[in-house]
């Protein structure tokens, strides 16, 4: 029943809590006792049949209406006492001398269909208790409304708890009665009483009773009562919660549902700016190792675009710099949170469609919290530089000082030109003089190597910002699960343990 | 002798104007007021405005009573003939048979009295008739209805018999020695008191020692009840001689009812007193009626107002999505980054729009950097948040109704239907944003026209102009602040400059302002015919004018009762 709290309505967790409690308690004086309460409409003889049973003249019969006002009780056999006082009930008489009624607690009731109020709701306080019900009912109200729509309909799944005693059957005629009892019978079949114990009586004749008092020996010997009157309450009680469980295949887990809610997350935690952050971050730090170290540094003045988010090596687990999800992404979330618990619910009854879309809805104002402390703390491997940028930065590095070199020394045999110094002849390569090589090659060089570079970095910057893709998205993923899917899940889970044990319960 | 006639027009009309109102919401009580409502209105039917054309007409006096009291044996045994079918098996009367002296026949033949009950005068009486009998048993002047029970299990019994007790000039109240302290009979004994009927009480079945006592108690009972003045009649417990009781028991019973049928005076008292208690209980329940037909309207309101909430803060929650810039941010705004920061924009600046539009789906690949997906990146953005917005207030308006039994009722078996925004939103969404995007493609070129800037717009092309200010629209208010700007590139800046440079700063505050107005008269619009779709279902069930007619009415026939001196 844990199972079903705060989502199947209360009224009816009260009443199986109420149930489990008073199973426990009337359990608690033992099964030896058998509780019979007569119960019936004024004047049907309630009171006589219950003198006629115990012997004597305990409840006052009468003719004016309603006679009986409180509770009698008569116990035959052992002590009792604690048992009537669970039942509250104070008016009591003890039938000594061992007979074959031993065990059995008569409950005479007061009227449930006269003026007096108080009369009715002790009735309702008794009938809800006893173990077994005798229903006493007579010729001329048999049919009545009060009884059958107050207390035999809702009493369905309580045939074997109930006895309807058609009583003062010496009012009619042989065949009068057999019309009665058959009209009476149909009644309680709509009442969808079918197979209840249907019995006639009358204290105008020695054996009117003896039917009644037999059915009731028989009860009192099998010491069964206690037990059927519970769980045809625990049968009743099935059915009412039973209509909270649905009769639909338990809900499947909705994939498409998941994506959606993924997909709109993804976007949601700005994936995209990071990942286009990443191959950012690592082409400006490609150019800077490896870039032509004439304009490199021009490089550096720009700033890291991962920095500017506070992701990368050194921004750990703190708050990122990504722009709160716009409305648009947000709604879009919430769209799909949305459909995933109107998927997930479809074929469950409202109350437990009701839990699914609350849980699901419920974080969505941490979201964006929660995505942004998971992108932020995943891992983008943002510090790590290929071996080969040092190899290029040293290529580079030569290719400069091969440039400058050249250039050194065609300054220096420009100098000596200008100082009329004569001309040093310089080695040739090819057509090319060396230190012209040196520098027109050392710069053609460096632009080819950077761009080449820079080209490989681009390469680089995609399968980066793909594998910073796939890291982020396991780590919305987890967030996903954590905030929207698993609680979505819990709370099908309980409502499959719910009905679970329902269908244990009744089988 | 008819009373006054405007007094019948009058009451006419009141009848018209009771049945009108409607209790459909399920509001505490609303059943209780529709079958009040019904009960009153067969009434006026049944018995007032018959009562009221013709004051002489003879007296109805109707035998009613539990389930087993004995009432058609006590018919039969008064009139001496066999008119209703007595036995063992409850309940037994399921037709009321109506007993009359043949000179009084005409009375009750047509529909004067009961004109929603067919007359019978075979043997089989069906339900929804009256079996029509004459008995000379009876004196001229009175008739009598047996009634079916007010208290069995059959329901169609026990409505029957209240309509029939509605009815009645006099009520013949049947109980037995068993019965008499019941509460069903004393629920109508009472309603009967209050009305200021006329009741005789017969305590059927009674054992002969005890007759003295019952009698006693049941008279208590009585003045309990305030029907000190009622008559009592016992009848002893006895064998039925011929399916009758015995003559000694029922003599002194039918010499009242005969003593009654001759005296004009006397009869016309009864009438008078049982009519004017019934007028004055009518007027009662109307009250009652229309304060339950306002309670009705109070509950219509407040469900209306629940759902016209929900949209009107999902139309303040799209329209501040639109102003604060936030739809522009992420998607949006990194598109149009990279519109303007491939020089696209550049490029189509200088080239024709479908020009533009050839190389901007060419350049599609994978993820576009085209002007077209500016354009759906705007448009998803545009439709997500109205979607979410009427789901929001979908689900707040269900939500919000299942908190009432009248809402609850409303939306049974279609909660989750209901909860969610209508399929007809969905379709429409996306057409109603193009629709505007078009709109906005227009407002450019309006401006542009005439202006010495036309010739500068044709050079930007209209789309890309068209973008801009769509873009403007969302940024308008200055929602970003600087480090989102510089963020996502510094474009939202970049792209008002660039309109401002076309079209001046004033255009475009203009442009923007009206852009923006009319999306969210669109919005307005779709979200409206999401709010009626609850209004509709409130509208099917609630009355229009919250008993105002019922309550004119009313004061119609007080007026008319007044003049009449009645």
């Amino acid at each position: 029943m844990a199972a079903g709290e705060g989502v199947v309505p209360s009224p009816a967790l009260e009443a199986s809590h109420a149930l489990v409690r008073r199973a426990g308690e009337r359990l608690g004086h033992g099964i030896d006792h058998t509780v019979v309460a007569l119960a019936g409409a004024t004047g049907s003889g309630k009171s006589s049949l219950f003198n006629a049973l115990a012997g004597v003249d305990l409840s006052a019969v009468g003719v004016r209406r309603p006679t009986t006002s409180t509770t009698h009780a008569c116990w035959w056999g052992d002590d009792a006492t604690p048992l009537l006082d669970w039942l509250e009930v104070s008016r009591r008489h003890h039938v000594t001398g061992g007979t074959d009624l031993d065990g059995l607690v008569l409950l005479d009731l007061p009227d449930h269909d006269s003026t007096a109020l108080e009369h009715r709701a002790e009735v309702d306080r008794v009938v809800a208790v006893a173990d077994v019900v005798v229903w006493v009912l007579d010729p001329q109200k048999y049919a009545d409304r009060a009884v059958h729509e107050r207390y035999l309909r809702p009493l369905a799944h309580h045939a074997g708890v109930l006895v309807v005693a058609l009583h003062q059957a010496d009012r009619l005629t042989g065949e009068q009665l057999e019309a009665c009892r058959s009209d009476l019978a149909e009644l309680l079949r709509t009442d969808g009483l079918d197979d209840v114990a249907l019995l006639t009586t009358s204290v105008r004749h020695e054996a009117g009773v003896a039917a009644l008092r037999e059915v009731l020996v028989e009860r009192v010997v099998a010491r069964r009562s206690a037990i059927a009157r519970l769980e045809a309450d625990l049968d009743s009680l099935v059915v009412v919660l039973g209509e909270t469980c649905g009769d639909g295949e338990p809900p499947r887990p909705d994939g498409g549902g998941r994506r959606q809610v993924l997909d709109a997350l993804v976007e949601a935690a700005g994936v995209g700016l990071v990942t286009d952050a990443v191959a950012g971050s690592h082409r400006a730090a490609a150019v800077a190792a490896t870039g032509w170290p004439a304009t490199r540094w021009l490089r550096r003045l720009r700033p890291d675009p991962l920095r500017r988010l506070h992701l990368g090596a050194e921004g750990g687990a703190g708050r990122t710099s990504l722009p709160a999800p716009s409305a648009a992404s947000t709604a879009r979330v919430e769209t799909a949170v949305r459909s995933l618990a109107r998927s997930a619910s479809e074929d469950l009854p409202l109350e437990w469609s009701d839990a699914v879309d609350a849980v699901a809805r419920d974080r969505l104002g941490v979201l964006p919290a929660r995505l942004d402390a998971a992108v932020a703390s995943t891992d983008l491997d943002a510090g790590r530089r290929p071996r080969w940028w040092r190899a290029v930065g040293g290529l580079q590095l030569v290719l400069a000082v091969v440039a400058v070199v050249g250039g050194l020394w065609l300054a220096a045999l420009a100098g000596l030109a200008y100082l009329q110094l004569g001309s040093l002849g310089t080695p040739d390569v090819g057509p090319l003089p060396v230190p012209t090589a040196m520098l027109v090659g050392g710069v053609v060089a460096g632009l080819l190597v950077a761009f080449v570079a820079r080209l490989a970095a681009g390469v680089g910057a995609r399968r980066r910002a793909r594998r910073a893709r796939v890291r982020l998205e396991a780590a919305v993923a987890a967030v996903a699960s954590a905030e929207v899917c698993d609680p979505v899940d819990a709370v099908l889970a309980r409502h499959q343990r719910f009905c679970e044990s329902l269908a244990a319960l009744a089988g | 002798m008819s009373a006054r006639p405007d007094l019948v027009l009058s009451l006419v009309e009141l009848r018209s104007a009771i049945a009108a109102t409607r209790f459909e919401l399920e509001v505490p009580g609303a059943d209780a007021s529709e079958t009040e409502r019904d009960a009153l209105v067969r009434q006026i039917e049944d018995y007032l405005l018959p009562r009221l054309r013709s004051l002489d007409a003879p007296l109805l006096a109707v035998v009613g009573g539990s389930t087993g009291a004995g009432k058609s044996t006590l018919v039969n045994s008064l009139v001496r003939a066999e008119v209703s079918s007595a036995g063992v098996l409850r309940p037994t009367t399921r037709a009321p048979v109506l007993v009359c002296n043949p000179a009084d026949r005409h009375w009750f033949e047509d529909d004067r009295v009961l004109p929603g009950l067919a007359r019978t005068t075979g043997v089989e009486a069906g339900p929804g008739t009256v079996h029509l009998v004459e008995s000379t048993g009876l004196e001229p002047g009175l008739a009598l209805l047996d009634a079916p029970d007010i208290d069995s299990v059959v329901s169609a019994n026990r409505a029957l018999a209240a309509q029939l007790l509605a009815a009645a000039d006099l009520w013949i109240f049947v109980t037995t020695a068993a019965r008499y302290a019941d509460a069903v009979p004393w629920a109508l004994l009472s309603a009967a008191a209050e009305r200021r009927a006329e009741v005789a009480v017969v305590l059927d079945r009674t054992p002969p020692e005890a007759v003295e006592e019952i009698s006693e108690d049941l008279r208590r009972l009585l003045a309990d009840h305030g029907m000190a003045g009622a008559l009592v009649r016992s009848i002893e417990e006895s064998e039925l001689e011929g399916g009758r009781l015995p003559e000694s028991q029922v003599a002194p019973l039918r010499a009242w009812l005969a003593g009654l049928a001759g005296d004009a005076e006397e009869r016309a008292r009864v009438v008078r007193a049982t009519l004017d208690g019934a007028l004055s209980g009518m007027e009662r329940t109307v009250g009652v009626l229309a304060t339950a037909s306002r309670e009705q309207e109070q509950a219509a309101a407040a469900l209306r107002a629940v759902a016209t909430d929900a949209y009107a803060d999902a139309r303040g929650d799209v329209a501040v999505a639109m102003q604060d810039g936030t739809l522009l941010r992420g998607e949006v705004l990194a598109r149009w980054q990279e519109f303007v920061g491939t020089g696209e924009l550049m490029r189509s600046v200088q080239a024709k729009v479908g020009a533009v539009r050839d190389r901007a789906w060419a350049a599609l690949t994978g993820r576009s950097t085209t002007a077209a997906s500016v354009q759906e990146a705007v448009e998803s953005g545009v439709e997500a948040l109205v979607h979410a917005a009427a789901d929001r207030a979908a689900g707040r308006t269900v939500s919000g109704w299942r908190d009432e039994a009248a809402g609850r009722a409303l939306v049974r078996g279609r909660t989750r239907e209901l909860a969610e925004a209508s399929p007809v939103l969905l379709a429409s969404l996306p057409d109603e944003v193009r629709a505007w995007q078009g709109q906005v493609l227009d407002l450019v070129r309006e401006q542009g026209a005439g202006k010495r800037t036309s010739a500068r717009i044709a050079s930007y092309t209209l789309n890309g102009a068209g973008l801009a200010v769509m873009l403007v629209v969302f940024a308008h208010t200055g929602g970003l602040t600087g480090a989102e700007v510089a963020v996502a590139g510094g474009t939202s800046a970049a792209s008002q400059k660039l309109i401002e440079a076309v079209f001046g700063d004033q255009a475009v505050r203009a442009l923007a302002r009206q852009a923006r107005q009319d999306l969210l008269d669109r919005v307005e619009g779709l979200l409206g015919g999401e709010v009626q779709r609850f209004h509709a279902l409130v509208d099917q069930a609630a009355p229009a004018d919250g008993g105002h007619a019922l309550r004119e009415a009313v004061d119609g026939w007080r007026a008319a009762r007044r003049a009449a001196q009645w």
